[in-house]
């Protein structure tokens, strides 16, 4: 392997010195793409960069591996960016770091390429906005969603009084031990959990610059959530502290009557080898309360462009190319991945493709809604898990726990000039 | 001649010097320049500016930064109290003639060689969820009536980061000490014996004394460690629930490397710098003084 390394270089450098003069021919446009896709999904990545170069012999994709994990990644782009280095060109960006990446300045607008914005969900779309212009093309959709057996129940619940009587009555007929699993442990996956109790009451965490959790729908929310566990028994408490593997296991092992979890967990609990749920289960939208709609927390993947890159041409053809509906269409036949185009859904194809049928997936996207679009929200989503934590393992009362959330977070807002919130004092 | 020869040991002494400079005092002394601006990497538009003070006057108004300082301290006198007792009492029962000791010695130091990350997932997984290990032990015995879920309750959760550090640490603290056992000369103890001494007065009045010294180093090495404790929380309890294991590395990780507030977070490693370094002076105050027969 080395050696062919060596051999290549050596080309390289001869081929350098041969051609002298060669820099003024215009060589390919060579464009770097770091990608953490595994298994599958690499492999469809790849066939599908392959493509494209072939059919655009004037650009050259070059993917570099990076680490799997979120906050790894995370960093690691803001050395490379934070550092101005023109390469990578193309980013793939978690949902929450676009206004992030924008306001900072290291991504380039799309505006400028005129992208077809209208033909995507407007939820993904508003996730990538930042001060009106679109910073990121949304690539494939995560959304929250419910799984329930569909051997211990005809419907689905719509509400959360419906969940938590379907999980007693199927607990009592001496169901599964779990009735409702969710990723409860004080992490990132906290807040999307909290955001869908949140919006069936009809409450949101920002508005503009002001931090409105604390809210009469916010404490509903949260005393809801609180109640499923110690009220009603029906979340056990160890999802304190799960994430979403944790979750999965439970119910592909027939532990729990219902969980909320991400599409990923669909694909690998129809294996019969390893679920013992395997045909047994459905998804549905996050139940809804009063005053609320079903909510679905909005994840996936984003494609941005690099403001430094030498080739913003070339970065927006591939970036184009990945987000057409035939590219959609094969990722979600390959890996199960949500387009994000509307169109798609109706199309005959993707139903057989995909596991889930397009119907189902297409109404719980639509009741997607993203988390708050600001560049500090990593900081935000940090008070905001502590102090929900802390009032769903009772070491504080959920009022308190959200007034307490909602002072914090306004005033890092209003430290970063982004905030139009009442400046609030330091208990 | 002399002057040749101071000229030549400074010399000498210079690259050492100049290592210790760049490797240790440059990145304090950027790191208390740091401390001393608003440097927020999620908030270019904000600038790079000089604020003094203010990074300081925030973490001593932030009630999460006492929190994590108070949890810190528990967790050092705790985990140290315990592991110098059981380290104590294992050192002891090493010293003494039997066989298979070199063994028995060896064996001892295998939770030592452990990565504390590995430790830290092993007791992470003893003790999770409602059928961990210990749970279905504790349940069994009838000391529990049902599986607690130890990691939700906050003082709960401090169980396993104590146990752990403790496996994990009490064998360096029993090497330590067996070191410190074996400089005592026998004959001291022959001469307490020859005088009537019990054991007790031969441990109180003999051992203890002599292992002093001993003693001292190991509580540096782990006090110093136990304040600084990173890894182990970070893996086995995350500083949750809420914030309630969480120490003042953590947070200070957190501000600086998950928040990216690199002023603030500055700040912070500049306030632990000065508590561990006032620790580490006051202790070798103490050690000198006790290696010097306490003149000075």
């Amino acid at each position: 392997m080395s050696c062919r390394w060596v051999t290549c270089a050596l080309i390289t450098v001869l081929l350098a010195l041969g051609c002298g003069g060669g820099s003024e021919l215009p060589g390919p446009a060579v464009v770097t793409f770091p990608i953490s896709a595994l298994g599958a999904e690499g492999r469809v990545l790849v066939r599908q960069l392959a493509r494209f170069m072939k059919e655009n012999p004037g650009i050259k994709v070059v993917q570099r591996v990076t680490p799997d994990g979120a906050d790894q990644k995370h960093q690691l782009y803001v050395q490379w960016l934070n550092a101005g280095a023109s390469d990578p060109d193309i980013l793939q960006l978690d949902v929450i770091w676009t206004p992030e990446f924008a306001a900072a300045g290291w991504i380039l607008p799309l505006n400028q390429f005129q992208p077809d914005t209208a033909a995507f969900f407007p939820s993904t779309i508003a996730a990538n906005r930042w001060q009106d212009s679109l910073y990121a093309l949304p690539w494939f959709a995560d959304v929250g969603m419910l799984y329930w057996r569909t051997d211990l129940m005809k419907q689905p619940p719509a509400t959360f009084d419906e969940l938590v009587q379907q999980a007693q009555r199927v607990r009592q007929k001496g169901g599964p031990r779990y009735g409702f699993v969710w990723q409860g442990a004080r992490y990132e996956g906290l807040i999307t959990t909290f955001l869908e109790y949140l919006g069936a009451y009809g409450g949101r965490i920002l508005e503009g610059g002001r931090v409105v959790v604390n809210s009469e729908a916010g404490l509903r929310a949260l005393t809801e959530m609180r109640d499923e566990i110690y009220r009603h028994g029906v979340v056990p408490t160890t999802a304190l502290t799960w994430h979403e593997e944790e979750t999965r296991f439970a119910f592909q092992n027939g532990e729990a009557a219902f969980m909320r979890n991400w599409p990923y967990a669909f694909p690998l609990m129809e294996d019969s080898a390893e679920s013992r749920v395997a045909g047994k289960f459905a998804v549905a939208p996050m139940p809804a309360g009063p005053g609320g709609t079903h909510t679905a927390a909005i994840g996936g993947a984003q494609l941005a462009i690099n403001r430094r890159t030498e080739y913003p041409e070339a970065a927006w053809a591939v970036i184009d190319y990945l987000t057409q509906p035939e590219q959609m269409r094969e990722r979600a036949e390959v890996v199960g991945q949500f387009p994000t185009r509307t169109a798609l859904y109706d199309d005959p194809e993707l139903a057989s493709g995909l596991a889930i049928p397009p119907a189902t997936v297409r109404r719980i996207i639509e009741y997607s809604v993203p988390r708050p679009v600001t560049p500090i929200y990593t900081q935000l989503s940090e008070i905001l898990q502590i102090n929900l934590h802390r009032a769903l393992t009772r070491q504080a009362e959920p009022a308190a726990a959200l007034a307490r959330a909602q002072a914090e977070m306004q005033r890092v807002l209003n430290r970063a000039g982004l905030g139009t919130g009442e400046p609030v004092a330091r208990r | 001649m002399e002057r040749q020869e101071a000229r030549a040991a400074w010399a000498l002494v210079l690259p050492a010097a100049l290592t210790i400079l760049l490797v240790a005092l440059f990145p304090l002394v950027w790191t208390v320049w740091e401390s001393l601006h608003l440097h927020d990497l999620r908030m270019p538009w904000l600038g790079k500016p000089f604020v003094g003070l203010d990074n300081y006057v925030e973490a001593l108004g932030d009630p999460r930064f006492w929190a994590a300082l108070g949890h810190t301290a528990f967790f050092a006198v705790t985990s140290v109290g315990l592991e110098l007792l059981i380290g104590l009492w294992l050192a002891l029962a090493l010293n003494r003639a039997f066989r298979g000791r070199g063994l028995v010695r060896a064996a001892v130091l295998v939770p030592w060689a452990i990565p504390t990350v590995v430790s830290a997932l092993l007791w992470r997984f003893m003790f999770e969820g409602q059928t961990g290990i210990v749970n279905s032990v504790l349940v069994g015995l009838g000391v529990l009536k049902e599986p607690l879920v130890w990691f939700i309750h906050p003082a709960g959760a401090w169980v396993p980061v104590i146990l752990a550090d403790v496996w994990k640490t009490t064998p360096f603290v029993a090497l330590l000490l067996l070191a410190g056992l074996q400089n005592i000369d026998a004959s001291l103890y022959e001469a307490a014996r020859i005088d009537g001494a019990s054991a007790w007065r031969q441990f109180r009045h003999v051992t203890l004394p002599l292992l002093k010294p001993a003693i001292l180093v190991a509580l540096i090495f782990r006090t110093l460690d136990a304040f600084r404790v990173f890894d182990l929380i970070y893996a086995l309890t995350g500083g949750g629930p809420g914030t309630s294991t969480e120490p003042i590395a953590l947070y200070t990780f957190n501000a600086l490397l998950q928040n990216l507030q690199f002023g603030y977070g500055s700040a912070l490693s500049v306030i632990v710098f000065l508590i561990t370094f006032s620790l580490a002076i006051l202790y070798i105050k103490l050690l000198g003084a006790e290696l010097t027969g306490g003149k000075r």
